[in-house]
């Protein structure tokens, strides 16, 4: 049998980072064409009507990855309907006549279980290589994290057009190919430093906006039609709590993040409803405390 | 003893699953059971109005139930379920269940118990468990609640069971009649605004009935595991499972959703496609729904199911 292609379904800027992990199940990978309109119109047409917007848009992912030759997807999952979708995608693949494999992420967060996850495509792997691999995509995906964050809030103020988006593109090429966490750390370094010389005309108390809501929504673009670049445009501070790192961090810790922000969300919530809606409360409590200028929640319909 | 007080059951959601179980525990608790009336339009305009737009019409009639118990009784039971099971899940809706009516309505007394048998949220509860201390809050002694509790289940039990009983006689008679499956959740199923008038219009086609509700769960849910191995919904594992139960026993098949369930979405389209040739509709149900135009659908529907009988 030829050597698997992987694709999986993009999100913001994080398939450069995680397009490396295939070399886990000995797989070459191919990152599914970027999101347009005519990923939306594919994915809608075949999704069920009242499916939720992220779903369609993975769908999308899936059919443009397959015709441009990937031949086995993977899908993770969670929340609160996540978790459903790659059984209902892969039901309607097959039925559009694609015959392709597809890998459901269903491990634990522990170490032995990833392992035993991955040895379950590549027996022969090393248990030092699963974990160089996983430590390295570890540090890309905090460092890439750390880096939008900062550009998301000073892209609104930057003197010349451009510098940031530049900048940023450069960074996200060097950090796909790094190869060691020692090569992650002089990029951090860098671009820590970088970041900080771009000349700005920030004013001393600028426009502050925090955006809570659904994950997908919040870290695709494309799905939120560039909302936090339509704000920081007009002079704002944008601010975003939901990342990838932030998801890892509050899934490994589990009960008690939840716990904790149920402590502050009393008056409104008294259990967890959830998915992102407890955090999204806690953190719109939050920014209000905070004094921010305004809290912009983000949802898909349905 | 503490003084009795009237328990308001809103006859939405949770109600048409456990009717029997709270009525039970609340009167033998020498308390006294109020239950909403079936719904009705002004039962819906009331929840429509307390509820957002975007929720599922469910969650808006359940509000109308609420809303209408209000200074009728000392406290609206509204429980909230998580996980009734370790490897299932509700619909996020009903793990939000008592804060969503607790900020639509905050006038209204709420009593609540909450299960969640795969401990996400809290320590693992399960029903059985958070009814014995739900009747100790009622001020109920340790043995009079452990009775009530028992009793209630026993009841429970039995009269899901006789309706179990009642599908079962009806699918071992002749099949003189176009039999058709309907499926959906017993919220539904059993909302006299939303489910009912479909069974009976199906009825009054000349059909015999057969519900989701009304199947042997873990037969069900081990056959809906065979074809959805990930599905970890409770409601829509007996969905599921039904329709693999029965397909080859019913003529057509009709599924029963509220718009925009969640849950629904996915799993009603993956139902569809493993049924290989049995005919089936989707009625999808929302606050504005003209009768006529359902009625329309089930006729077109139940004459197609005829002229395949007819054929074979």
């Amino acid at each position: 049998m030829s050597r698997p292609v992987v694709s999986f379904p993009h999100m913001g800027n994080y398939a450069h980072v995680l397009a490396p992990l295939a070399d886990l199940i000995d797989a070459d990978v191919l990152v599914a064409p970027p999101i347009t309109r005519r990923t939306l119109e594919i994915g809608a047409r075949h999704s069920p009507e009242f499916a939720c917007i992220p779903f369609k848009y993975n769908l999308g992912n899936f059919v443009e990855a397959l015709d441009a030759g990937a031949n086995v997807l993977i899908q993770a999952g969670g929340g609160c309907r996540f978790g459903y979708y790659g059984e209902v995608q892969e039901a309607i693949l097959r039925d559009l006549g694609y015959d392709c494999g597809f890998i459901q992420l269903s491990t634990g967060l522990k170490a032995t279980q990833i392992v035993r996850f991955i040895r379950r495509y590549n027996p022969r792997i090393r248990k030092s290589t699963v974990e160089h691999t996983i430590r390295l995509t570890w540090a890309k995906l905090r460092l890439l994290d750390e880096v939008e964050d900062i550009v998301r809030k000073q892209v609104g103020f930057e003197v010349a057009d451009g510098e940031h988006d530049r900048l940023l593109s450069a960074f996200i090429q060097e950090l796909s190919t790094a190869q060691s966490v020692e090569t992650v750390d002089r990029l951090a370094a860098d671009a820590r430093s970088e970041l900080a010389a771009i000349p700005l005309d920030k004013p001393e108390n600028p426009l502050r906006i925090g955006v809570v809501g659904e994950l997908y929504v919040l870290m695709e673009p494309f799905a939120n039609m560039s909302v936090e670049r339509y704000l920081a445009k007009r002079g704002v501070e944008v601010h975003r709590f939901c990342t990838i790192t932030a998801i890892l961090d509050h899934a490994i810790e589990g009960r008690k993040n939840i716990e904790r922000m149920l402590e502050t969300t009393a008056p409104y919530l008294e259990s967890h409803i959830g998915a992102d809606g407890t955090e999204s409360v806690y953190i719109a409590m939050r920014l209000i405390e905070e004094g921010f200028d305004g809290v912009l929640h983000l949802k898909p319909f349905g | 003893m503490t003084q009795a007080i009237t328990v308001g059951l809103p006859r939405s959601l949770f109600y048409h699953k456990h009717e029997v179980l709270w009525t039970t525990l609340v009167e033998s608790l020498g308390n006294r059971a109020v239950v909403s009336p079936p719904t009705n339009r002004t039962i819906l305009a009331m929840g429509c109005h307390a509820a957002v737009d975007e929720t599922c019409l469910s969650v808006k009639v359940h509000l109308g139930h609420v809303a209408w118990l209000e200074g009728k009784c000392d406290g609206v039971l509204v429980p909230r379920y998580v996980s009734t099971a370790r490897k299932e899940r509700e619909c996020v809706k009903m793990w939000g269940l008592a804060d969503i009516v607790r900020n639509a309505l905050p006038d209204v007394k709420l009593l609540s118990y909450s299960v969640d048998a795969a401990g996400i949220s809290h320590r693992p509860t399960w029903q059985t468990g958070e009814l014995y201390r739900f009747a100790r809050r009622l001020g109920a002694s340790r043995v009079r609640a452990a009775r009530a509790v028992l009793a209630a289940n026993v009841a429970q039990a039995r009269s899901d069971g006789a309706r179990r009983r009642a599908q079962e006689r009806l699918l071992a008679r002749p099949a003189d009649k176009p039999r058709i499956l309907v499926v959906g959740h017993a919220y539904n199923l059993f909302d006299e605004l939303v489910g009912v008038p479909i069974v009976d219009a199906l009825e009054a086609q000349g059909c015999d009935i057969l519900l989701s509700e009304h199947v042997p769960v873990r037969r069900a849910n081990r056959l809906a595991l065979r074809v959805s191995p990930r599905l970890y919904w409770t409601n829509n594992l007996r969905l599921l499972g039904a329709v693999q139960l029965l397909r080859q026993r019913v003529d057509g098949i009709v599924f029963l959703v509220t718009f925009p369930c969640g849950p629904d979405s996915l799993v009603t389209d993956l139902a569809t496609r493993v049924l290989d040739d049995v005919p089936s509709m989707t009625l999808v149900i929302d606050e504005q729904v003209a009768e006529g135009g359902v009625r329309t659908r089930i006729e077109s529907f139940v004459d197609i199911v005829q002229m395949r009988r007819e054929r074979s």
